[in-house]
């Protein structure tokens, strides 16, 4: 029984690939992406600051990372589920992951704290992915997001950030731009959809 | 139903109606706002398209590329031909998970197989977890745009939806405050879910890993909780290489509602620990599309929803008219394609002006094929015998210029001097919903002879 589903499973997939190729044009040309039809002369950190806020997050400008523990307490002042990946602040963190037996038991989570490796300016994402992140769902489930990021990783826009990208092998990985939104009722903007009510961009000098 | 007809029981209700026509131009113009300030948009939107054509022009071997890289992930690839096979195939996978309650995010894919119903017929519960897709399955409608499903309802529909399903006080329809309340619902049923089902923007051959771009974060909450993710995609998802997603989300989201990009574009690749992640490859026509030389470039489509917002049609007669998955122009030209006679009369619900095409971040040429379409639909079924008729008499009259002259002089008096009751009389379909202007006595020909003679 299972050896006659597989066959019928293995029939769609080569009958598939048969068709497309006995239906595709000749080979057409694959272009070359050349990145300096798009350069422009903006400022990548003025730039930045202004398509986050323009997505609904805010920009933070701290001197050094000792300060974020610090800022983070002024703009959270009394949550209870707190986590923090950043090194030196694990003072921060009410939760411990080693602890955690689902993913679900994050639904109380009030503020994260993670830090990143590139943003792009273009349009104020921040790339979060699985090697900073030990848990998946953590930046989607908790409340309030803090990303931390060091002014010289920003990127003009998304060719360089694939550029910077390519040969970084993550398992799963994600463009934050903004706290989660939607406008489905009548085009209404909400913020806080599923996802993150609030986003902060903390830029290290 | 004709799309006429469907269109004139939505231009009922004139208000919502104009209110769907300029929601849907805002909508526009703050693509327009937003692509102008990128530079190289027009070098940007060429390379869309000639990706997407190099790509479809290679895909058997993009597609047996993105397995391979897929199955190394340690993901499972499934293969549909059709949409009763991937229904088939998502139904057995959840019940090897004996999963009971599904949360999806959006899939026009999925819209396209009615997944929905052939899982609900097992008691399977399936939630729609985008905030327009929950608002539209709560009131058993399909979606009516591709990226606004619940456009053609007024907030008032809203908060009625929710207070009998959800439980909700009536709140004058306050967008706040009844998004607050889907969140906490549907926060409850990502937490309950035995499994995830979500769409796929693009695929990558080369990596074997998918991109979902959501705002609400809904595609997010479902995968990363639930023990099972099932990706269903089309065929024509495939681009070649990561690299390229710099083109693709760079003109998505721009095109889309405005924004610079989405809040989330997840990239996916391997599971997560202790979980299991299937991808369903769907051909469902695709591959015959691809057999249309002049058909073929519909399937660049990225969904992004541009040329609905734009169109002069869709916007007045909402996107239900269309009776197909995919409305608008996009959807009238992947539509006939699938069944001529069904979607017989898409092609013929646009003025083509063209303003699709211009604003389609991968450029088909949305408006040209939809004329094309026109001339095969006119040969292979049956028109009416008034349309036939007309078009004849039009076409002689038009190739003799004497006899041209003598009708417009007719018709300019007509116009002059018949009450309106006889001019608006039934088979003049144009004074339905409108009055003919005034004749004037000279026509174009004669004032411009005249204004010649006159030296001016
Ligand atoms: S046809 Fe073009 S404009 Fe229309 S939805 Fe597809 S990509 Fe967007």
């Amino acid at each position: 029984m299972i050896g006659i589903k597989k066959e019928i499973k293995m029939g769609s997939r080569d009958s598939i690939l048969a068709n497309i190729k006995r239906n595709k044009p000749d080979l057409l040309p694959l272009p070359e992406i050349n990145l300096e039809q798009f350069e422009d002369s903006l400022d990548l950190v003025e730039e930045f600051t202004k398509k986050v806020e323009i997505v609904g997050g805010n920009v933070f400008n701290l001197a050094s990372k000792d300060e974020v523990l610090k800022q983070v307490k002024a703009l959270f002042p009394d949550t209870s589920h707190n986590y923090s990946t950043v090194e030196g602040t694990s003072g921060f963190n009410t939760i411990s992951l080693e602890a955690l037996q689902r993913p679900h038991d994050l639904n109380d989570l009030d503020v994260l704290v993670l830090e990143s490796l590139v943003g792009v300016s273009e349009n104020g994402a921040v790339w979060v992915s699985s090697n900073q992140l030990p848990v998946r769902v953590l930046p989607f489930i908790t409340k309030h997001l803090v990303l931390v990021l060091n002014k010289s990783c920003l990127v003009p826009n998304l060719h360089h950030a694939y550029k910077a990208l390519n040969g970084i092998d993550n398992d799963f990985g994600v463009f934050i731009s903004g706290p989660s939104k939607t406008a489905d009722i009548e085009q209404s903007l909400v913020i806080g959809a599923h996802g993150a009510l609030s986003l902060s961009v903390f830029l290290i000098a | 139903m004709e799309h006429s007809v469907a269109a004139s029981i939505f231009n009922k209700n004139e208000a919502k109606v104009n209110w769907h026509d300029k929601a849907l131009w805002f909508v526009r113009h703050k693509r327009d706002l937003s692509v102008h300030t990128v530079k190289g948009w027009e070098q940007l939107r060429e390379l869309g398209s000639a990706i997407k054509a190099h790509t479809l022009s290679n895909l058997d071997n993009y597609l047996v590329e993105f397995e391979e890289n897929a199955l190394k992930n340690g993901v499972q690839v499934h293969w549909a031909a059709n949409g009763e096979e991937h229904n088939r195939i998502v139904h057995s996978i959840l019940k090897a998970h004996q999963a009971k309650k599904v949360v999806k995010s959006k899939s026009m894919l999925t819209e396209e197989c009615h997944l929905n119903p052939y899982l609900e017929v097992d008691n399977i519960e399936v939630i729609d977890t985008d905030l327009g897709e929950r608002i539209v399955q709560l009131a058993k409608e399909p979606p009516s745009h591709i990226v606004l499903p619940a456009i053609h309802k007024n907030k008032e529909e809203v908060d009625e939806l929710f207070q009998e399903h959800l439980g909700t006080k009536p709140c004058n329809g306050d967008p706040q405050y009844l998004t607050n309340e889907a969140r906490k619902h549907l926060r409850e049923k990502f937490i309950e879910a035995d499994a995830a089902i979500t769409g796929v923007n693009f695929a990558i051959a080369e990596t074997g890993g998918l991109v979902v771009c959501t705002n609400e974060g809904n595609a997010d909450m479902g995968a990363h909780l639930a023990p099972v993710h099932i990706a269903c995609m089309g065929v024509e998802k495939l681009i070649p290489k990561q690299e390229h997603l710099g083109v693709f989300l760079r003109l998505l989201a721009r095109s889309a509602t405005g924004q610079p990009i989405t809040t989330y574009s997840s990239h996916f690749k391997k599971p997560r620990e202790g979980a299991k992640m299937h991808i369903v490859i769907v051909d469902n026509g695709r591959a015959e599309q691809l057999s249309r030389p002049d058909f073929r470039a519909s399937l660049h489509c990225i969904r992004c929803g541009a040329c609905m917002n734009t169109c002069p049609i869709y916007r007045r007669s909402g996107g239900h008219s269309y009776n197909a998955t995919i409305p608008g122009p996009i959807g009238s030209i992947l539509s006939p394609g699938k069944d001529l006679k069904k979607y017989s009369s898409l092609p013929f619900a646009s003025t083509l002006c063209g303003s699709c095409s211009d604003v389609c971040p991968v450029k088909i040429d949305i408006h040209k094929q939809l004329y094309k379409w026109r001339q095969i639909i006119t040969k292979e079924t049956p028109q009416p015998a008034m349309k036939k008729m007309s078009m004849k008499f039009m076409g002689r009259m038009f190739s003799n210029p004497k006899q041209y002259q003598k009708i417009g002089r007719a018709g300019r008096w007509a116009l002059r001097n018949l009450p309106k009751g006889l001019i608006n009389a039934r088979p003049n379909v144009w004074g339905k919903e409108r009055d003919l202007p005034k004749g004037p006595k000279e026509s174009f020909d004669d004032w411009y002879k005249k204004r010649n003679k006159n030296g001016k």
